[in-house]
């Protein structure tokens, strides 16, 4: 990156409450670009709580909400979009 | 709105004033909590949160009370649906509504379930059908799979010895009352990408709750089975269980809409 240019910020935002999460893989599977995965540390109920990256291995998280809708712990708490 | 790292975001679905920030008793993976946002999601939308009455049965779901913001009250076993007419007879106002299992409402409960969708008393039913007693241990439901093994079927569920499994819709559908009716496969389906599964069903029950919740508002008896898994009790992994579901339930208890007589589906 050049010295005075900042980078464009990330166009979509995913909320994730890691101590509800019970790490059961259906958000990892339903994201079409798979911005989710499983986190490798433990959350305080001992499950691998899913961690959410906006860069994914096939593609940016548009903000689809499939996730939201999916979660069996309403551990996905808040999808957001960047601001227009 | 919120902000992070200075810039601001918009948000497009949020936490929900309609669930409690208890963590559920659910296993890992069960559609139940998703049904359970669904109905939070739907009562928040439509408004009604303060009008609505959860009649809880017996089961996986009688903690349900503890996750939804609403009033509730405790059936015995499988008799939710007349808990909940004589709550509608008393105050027609209200919502009423049950999240029940197959073990509840398609075997202890039927007698009842039958009776309630004769009369077709105004109330909304969510069936949990994972094909199993879930929180007894996994025994043979009335729902369970012709060859599935369960605990009380170890060599497999026997078409001679109990007979085929019953289809509460299809039972529900063939009495006359009844406005709404209608199959929701919730669970994520696989696709042909091994990596992906397809998450329509969560989608699809969204509507199907509000739908159920909307029939009820105009006067009629509302149905929505969702057919579900249960990994612990079948002994599978979470993607294994939805796997097997699409496989062997989804032929069995075909998605569909099998009574609207109020036209929802095409509004």
């Amino acid at each position: 990156m050049m010295a005075g240019q900042t980078a464009a910020p990330d166009r979509a935002l995913v909320r994730i409450d890691t101590e509800h999460c019970k790490g059961c893989d259906l958000c990892v599977v339903a994201c079409p670009h798979r911005n989710l995965r499983l986190a490798s540390g433990y959350n305080r109920s001992g499950y691998h709580p899913v961690e959410f990256h906006y860069r994914g291995d096939r593609g940016e998280c548009t903000a689809c909400g499939l996730c939201y809708w999916v979660c069996p712990d309403y551990a996905i708490t808040e999808v957001a979009k960047l601001r227009p | 709105m919120i902000e992070n790292e200075g810039t601001l975001y918009e948000t497009k679905l949020g936490p929900l004033p309609t669930l409690t920030s208890k963590p559920t008793h659910y296993c890992a993976g069960c559609e139940h909590g998703t049904l359970t946002h669904l109905i939070a999601s739907a009562l928040q939308d439509l408004g009604v949160r303060e009008r609505a009455v959860l009649v809880n049965s017996v089961g996986c779901s009688v903690l349900a009370p503890d996750y939804l913001n609403v009033d509730a009250v405790e059936a015995p076993h499988g008799r939710a649906p007349a808990v909940m007419a004589g709550i509608k007879r008393a105050r027609p106002d209200l919502l009423v509504f049950s999240i029940q299992g197959d073990g509840d409402a398609a075997s202890i409960g039927l007698l009842e379930l039958m009776y309630a969708a004769n009369r077709g008393d105004p109330m909304t039913i969510f069936l949990v059908n994972n094909a199993t007693y879930g929180m007894t241990g996994g025994q043979m439901a009335p729902t369970t799979p012709i060859g599935m093994v369960t605990t009380t079927t170890p060599r497999g569920r026997d078409l001679a010895l109990t007979g085929p499994p019953i289809d509460a819709s299809k039972l529900v559908a063939s009495f006359e009352r009844p406005a709404y009716v209608r199959r929701v496969f919730l669970p994520v389906t696989p696709t042909p990408s091994t990596e992906f599964f397809n998450a329509r069903g969560a989608l699809e029950g969204a509507l199907a709750v509000r739908h159920a919740f909307e029939v009820q508002e105009r006067g009629g008896f509302a149905f929505v089975e969702f057919v579900s898994t249960c990994s612990v009790n079948w002994k599978m992994s979470v993607l294994d269980s939805k796997r097997y579901a699409a496989q062997v339930l989804a032929p069995l208890f075909p998605e569909g809409v099998l009574r609207d007589r109020f036209h929802m589906e095409s509004a």
